[in-house]
């Protein structure tokens, strides 16, 4: 009875023994293992401390202007430039009158350079086809562009390629609108 | 019993004794019940250790064989050692812009007595380290000491230099050193510290105590991109005219935030002591000293805005009012006189646009001794004032206000104030009447220090109107920044030259203040001694060279304040800032 105690007692405290050592030895290494990382972390943060600095030096209000003499060449903006704000920029004007007011007056004068932006492409087709004269017009035009009389000034051929798929949501009122509802819209 | 202790316990006890044995105890009556007790409280001892080496098994066993659930303590046993940190906090500017850092920068030293061949080694750190004596090494490392200095502070490059040398008996000291980035853009404002990181000019050495015992980093209200502008916009001024020196500072007139302090010529506050290369022979102190705020001068006219608001403010006259200016005044020895005289009488406003000297005295006289000296005391001009530095000047006047120095005073002469005290009290005078203390540190957004009222809200609204005056059709024409609503007022004094005024030597300033219709920002600009040139007509006076230079100056940093233009000859801003006394008369120019 004795014996099977005191075996008892002899392994729990072996167990226990070996236990605490373990545990010991663990955080010993944890322990080496934070101070490197701090001082892994302070290297670091003085790293950084320097590339601050540098940074700031390189930035040097002179160093940046005399860069930009050597490379751009920027000019301060003019006040005369500052009285419009990007809001007070027009978009481009309306959509155009119906096809047939555009036909009327293509041999007078250029036909629109630009697309605009509510016009589709899918539409303007659906207007030739619903209005023949519309067709017939276009001959003119190209008549009046070869002969370089009618025309005022060289007018682009009419864009072929739709640039942009148009959207069904509203006119945007200026260029800061348009580009929320871009960004609204991706 | 009791022999037994008493021979038991006895230390001295010979050796050969031994007591005689105990006789057996038979426990009867009381004796048993005291060992009956004795085995009761030995038992209850027992299960109380017991329990306690139960409680330490079962916390063992959850500590070592399972994992995770226990509560980690909050005081750690071992302390790691924290990372070093910067003895100085920062200073960064309104935007975050760093001007001042403390950077651990290695120093290089030598044992010469491990170091075996002194030739060689010099050679290859000469070659790693530009700026180093050849002769000079090569002495230091035969020395035969124990520790000298190779090269103090290294710049990371250098070290890894002198690393990838790999010769023994080269070691590194760490020490600490401040770093200025932007040189001398930021000289007098930022200042500079010594060998020991103590602050010794500018904010470093007026919030020196701050400085040292914070991490993170000082906001100034300082921007560095107006503080450029100004740096280069009063360097040019002073080329242009070969100025002696020159100071100029912007301000928030809301709130007293210095936006800008530049003070020539200045320092580089990596190496303070060194001469400046370009221009050898100005000695260092003339270099250091701040002509903002330790400064105090004669500021000559400009200081007629202050005559002119106190006469408003207190009721001797008022915009109609008109003095006679048509000869010079004799008093005593002096004789006051108009440096453009029109030679007539002139209303007030005509008084402060062709900045009449006759006018302003007569002005002053009927403000009077008494009120002009309260009025002065008011607007902090007759103080020193405050500010985050040390190098802080105060303002010269008469001990004894008599009636000449009324009158002189009343145009600006016979009294000297720092350029910051001028500064705070002209934005007093057209930010509605707030003086407001001014700050080098950033305030909040929005928040604007509790100032206290020097002049009423109208006497402002007037006086707005009167500075508009003097750049629309007074001396301050060339000010030319259209589309900002420019006000302010020129100042050209002669300065004094061995006790007496100098014909030839004059000190141009501007005060300019924008825009004009709800002020937001001062600059003022001073020039020590300029030179007319060819392109002024032979003119050093304010109107030719301080004007344009703060007229410039706000072209450039109007859009970086967002400050938009405005068409100023749109009714509402051309009449709004029109006296109601002028409106629809036909003014005649300076």
């Amino acid at each position: 009875m004795i014996k099977l105690s005191t075996l008892f007692w002899l392994i729990l405290v072996s167990a226990t023994g070996f236990a605490m050592f373990a545990v010991k030895y663990e955080v010993q290494a944890l322990a080496d293992q934070l101070v490197q990382t701090t001082g892994r972390a302070a290297e670091a943060e003085h790293e950084v401390r320097v590339l601050d600095a540098e940074w700031a030096y390189l930035n040097r209000p002179d160093a940046l202007a005399e860069m930009n003499q050597r490379y751009l060449s920027l000019a301060p903006i003019a006040t005369k430039q500052l009285y419009a704000s990007v809001a007070d920029i027009p978009l481009r004007p309306a959509p155009p009158p119906p096809v047939e007011t555009v036909a009327a007056v293509a041999p007078a004068s250029a036909p629109p350079l630009q697309r605009p932006l509510g016009a589709t492409r899918p539409a303007l087709s659906q207007a030739a086809q619903e209005n023949p004269p519309a067709q017939s017009a276009a001959p003119v035009v190209t008549a009046a562009l070869d002969g370089r009389t009618a025309a005022p000034e060289p007018a682009r051929p009419a864009p072929v390629k739709v640039a942009f798929r148009p959207r069904s949501s509203p006119r945007a009122r200026s260029l800061d609108a348009l580009i929320a509802q871009i960004a609204e819209s991706r | 019993m009791s022999a037994v202790r008493q021979f038991g316990d006895n230390p001295c006890r010979p050796r050969h004794f031994k007591p005689p044995p105990c006789t057996p105890v038979i426990p009867d009556g009381p004796a048993k019940r005291a060992l009956d007790g004795c085995r009761r409280r030995l038992s209850v001892a027992g299960a109380l250790f017991l329990g306690l080496f139960l409680v330490l098994a079962v916390r063992l066993v959850q500590v070592t064989l399972l994992p995770g659930n226990i509560a980690v303590p909050k005081i750690a046993r071992f302390h790691p050692v924290p990372p070093p940190l910067p003895g100085r906090a920062d200073i960064v500017d309104r935007n975050g812009k760093l001007l001042a850092t403390t950077l651990a920068s290695p120093s290089l030293y030598a044992d010469p007595r491990q170091i075996t061949d002194a030739a060689d080694v010099t050679r290859k750190l000469v070659a790693a380290l530009p700026g180093l004596d050849r002769a000079e090494l090569f002495a230091k490392l035969t020395s035969g000491k124990r520790f000298v200095w190779v090269k103090r502070h290294l710049t990371p490059d250098e070290e890894y230099a002198v690393n990838q040398l790999g010769i023994p008996g080269l070691q590194f000291e760490r020490e600490e050193k401040r770093v200025y980035p932007y040189g001398n853009l930021l000289s007098h404002a930022v200042g500079y510290t010594g060998i020991d990181d103590n602050g010794l000019a500018g904010i470093e050495r007026g919030l020196d105590d701050q400085l040292r015992g914070r991490q993170e980093p000082l906001q100034l209200s300082i921007d560095l991109r107006l503080q450029y502008v100004l740096h280069e916009e009063l360097q040019r001024v002073v080329d242009e005219f070969t100025a002696e020196n020159a100071g100029g500072l912007i301000m928030n007139v809301n709130t007293g935030e210095i936006l800008a302090m530049v003070s020539l010529p200045d320092f580089d506050p990596n190496h303070p002591d060194t001469p400046d290369p370009q221009h050898p022979n100005i000695p260092v102190a003339d270099r250091m000293f701040n002509r903002v705020t330790l400064g105090d001068y004669e500021i000559g006219s400009m200081f007629k805005i202050f005559t002119t608001a106190m006469a408003l403010d207190c009721g001797a006259t008022t915009m109609t009012g008109r003095f006679d200016a048509t000869n010079p005044i004799h008093i005593g020895r002096f004789t006051i006189s108009d440096y453009h005289g029109k030679h007539r009488w002139e209303s007030v406003p005509e008084i402060l646009m062709y900045s009449s000297n006759i006018g302003e005295a007569k002005i002053a006289l009927a403000v009077g001794a008494e009120r002009q000296q309260e009025y002065l005391r008011r607007f902090g001009l007759l103080t020193s004032p405050a500010l985050e530095l040390k190098e802080i000047g105060k303002p010269h006047y008469p001990a004894h206000w008599r009636e000449v120095n009324v009158m002189t005073i009343g145009f600006g002469h016979g009294i000297s104030e720092t350029l910051l005290q001028l500064a705070s009290a002209a934005s007093a005078l057209i930010n509605g009447g707030i003086l407001r203390q001014a700050t080098l540190l950033k305030l909040p957004p929005g928040d604007a220090p509790q100032g206290r009222r020097v002049i009423s809200a109208e006497t402002s609204d007037h006086m707005r109107e009167l500075m508009r005056l003097v750049v629309q059709y007074g001396t301050g024409q060339m000010v030319d920044a259209p589309g900002y609503v420019v006000g302010g007022k020129t100042g050209t004094a002669d300065k004094v030259v061995h006790g007496r005024y100098s014909e030839h030597q004059v000190r141009s300033s501007f005060v300019g203040v924008f825009p004009m219709t709800a002020p937001k920002y001062l600059v003022l600009v001073m020039l020590n001694n300029p030179h007319g040139t060819k392109a002024s007509y032979g003119y050093a006076t304010a109107g030719w060279t301080a004007a344009p230079a703060v007229g410039r100056t706000i072209v450039r940093i109007a859009p970086l304040l967002h400050v938009r233009p405005v068409d100023e000859s749109s009714p509402a801003i051309a009449l709004g800032l029109m006296p109601a006394s002028l409106q629809g008369k036909r003014i005649e120019a300076y």
